[in-house]
């Protein structure tokens, strides 16, 4: 008995698999474009700002000889609310400890970046921004050779605020709407749209409606699209309207009262004009 | 992981060519005890106390950042020319090229839009030294008051103007003046409301003009009445062949 109750429990934890964040309730009706944004959101590993990764899959030991895996174990960070508010270019806030002396207790220590305020310069949305940026943002920008390719090029995972995810989703609009902001001028638009479309073959204009929105964000937009696709008529129409045709049916004329014979009959209250003088009324 | 990431980030299309080279300008930290080794495509283990004792490898905030290359696309006073390219801090570069729409990234593709050569060599500085446009400017923007005699009969000639010069801050050899084609004599009252002006060279290269006034100078109940603002207020030209020039020279507010 207690052996096939082991031999049951065994296979159940086998065959039992924990659910999802997109297998409960409405999450389970997320697209799969808004999906594949939270793929490479939360699930790609962002790169390595903070650590120097090791190079190669295995490695020797300098003493035994022994021949070991490479596992490079990131650093775990620490996203604070202030990160949504600028763009860090990837840097975070590392919470850990000091060894300041061999002999001496370790030190709790948060390493926070040096945040800085500046400007950037958009130029598919044709804009100056200032924004709270670290060293490390600029000088991506500059390597990517602007703002909007640093943007562009980036994944969500190195990006990570909301700030900078927003952005991404209004450049690929504007860019996907044929950069309206540039109307007046249609030389330079067709320059920055030959520039910039390269970047559009990779999204479809689903993925890029459902990007860069947070997970509440993607459920209530979600819930509101299928509040809008089924809502309720209400029946007082549909009684109307039966009533209607069964009195057509039957043949009974006068039931209904045009406006036009509302209007004809003279009553009081059509002679009385409330916004005339005194007078006048 | 780090194949998901490779397929995500080669699906993304190529746009320009990056020249990238990692930078980080943060801290860079490293593990004191590594953490132990977990199962080929497992869990890390659950990390301990001594897998959070970090040593700063480097502070790249403090490290000297190379200069960047950026293709000016028009015309900057004292900089260049249109196409000429800049090799600048970066921090320089960014705020007072990048942002304002003065240069451009030298990426290949503008590389090729702006045509850049860059074994060309510079053209020929068309200035003495650099700070020439610098001096140039302070001069002409420059009132020259030149204080004589109210009593005592003079001619003006370029050593009063050099004194007047050093008066005001300028360093002028009398050589390097030149004088108003008329000769001016005094005392005379109604010079007090005329003006000229001098050229004066600079580097014996550098031309430019300097608005002068002469003021009667003496003691005691001679000495004539203050004007108030007299230096923001237009006068008559004394010579009428400078009247255009001096029209054309702004007066200091």
């Amino acid at each position: 008995m207690a052996s096939r109750l082991q031999a049951t429990a065994r296979q159940l934890s086998k065959t039992f698999k924990k659910k999802g964040r997109f297998e409960i309730g409405i999450a389970s009706e997320l697209p799969p474009a808004y999906k594949k944004f939270w793929r490479e959101w939360k699930v790609l590993k962002p790169a390595a700002v903070h650590y120097i990764p090791q190079e190669g899959k295995w490695k020797r030991d300098d003493i035994t000889g022994e021949i070991l895996p490479v596992q490079n174990v990131p650093i775990p960070l620490k996203y604070p609310a202030e990160i949504h508010d600028g763009i860090w270019g990837g840097e975070a806030v590392i919470k850990g400890f000091q060894k300041r002396d061999p002999r001496r207790r370790r030190v709790p220590h948060y390493w926070v970046p040096v945040l800085k305020r500046t400007v950037v310069k958009s130029e598919v949305l044709n804009t100056h921004l200032s924004v709270t940026v670290t060293d490390r943002t600029i000088s991506l920008i500059n390597d990517h050779y602007g703002f909007d390719h640093f943007l562009l090029k980036t994944p969500a995972c190195d990006l990570v605020s909301m700030l900078a995810l927003k952005l991404k989703k209004q450049i690929l609009i504007e860019l996907m709407n044929g950069c309206p902001r540039y109307s007046h001028d249609p030389v330079k638009q067709t320059e920055v749209y030959e520039e910039y479309k390269t970047y559009l073959t990779s999204y479809t204009p689903e993925e890029i409606e459902w990007y860069g929105l947070s997970w509440y964000e993607a459920l209530s937009k979600l819930a509101k699209q299928k509040e809008a696709a089924n809502r309720p008529v209400p029946l007082k129409n549909m009684y109307r309207k039966n009533l209607v045709e069964k009195l057509k049916a039957a043949g009974i004329e006068g039931t209904k009262s045009s406006p036009d014979e509302i209007s004809a009959t003279t009553s009081w209250l059509s002679k009385m004009n409330p916004f005339g003088k005194k007078d006048e009324a | 992981m780090l194949g998901l990431r490779a397929f995500i980030c080669n699906s993304l299309p190529p746009g320009p060519h990056v020249f990238y080279q990692q930078m980080r300008t943060t801290f860079i930290l490293k593990r004191k005890s590594p953490p132990p080794l977990h199962k080929k495509g497992g869990k890390p283990a659950k990390m301990r106390a001594r897998h959070f004792v970090y040593d700063l490898v480097q502070d790249t905030n403090v490290c000297k950042q190379p200069d960047i290359k950026i293709i000016l696309n028009q015309f900057v006073d004292g900089v260049g020319n249109k196409g000429d390219s800049l090799s600048l801090h970066p921090h320089k570069a960014y705020r007072e090229y990048l942002l304002p729409g003065l240069a451009v990234y030298a990426s290949a593709k503008n590389l090729e839009k702006y045509k850049v050569d860059e074994s060309k060599p510079k053209t020929e500085e068309k200035f003495s030294s650099p700070y020439v446009q610098r001096t140039m400017g302070c001069l002409s923007r420059t009132l020259l008051q030149i204080t004589m005699n109210k009593l005592e009969p003079w001619t003006l000639e370029p050593w009063h103007i050099s004194t007047s010069f050093r008066k005001s801050g300028f360093i002028v050899p009398e050589y390097a003046i030149e004088m108003p084609p008329v000769e001016i004599r005094g005392p005379d009252l109604s010079l007090q409301e005329k003006e000229f002006y001098v050229t004066v060279t600079i580097n014996k290269k550098e031309k430019v003009n300097v608005r002068c006034r002469i003021h009667h100078w003496a003691t005691g109940l001679d000495r004539l009445p203050w004007e108030e603002f007299h230096w923001k207020k237009p006068k008559e030209a004394l010579i009428p062949e400078q009247a255009a020039v001096l029209e054309s020279m702004p007066l200091p507010q």
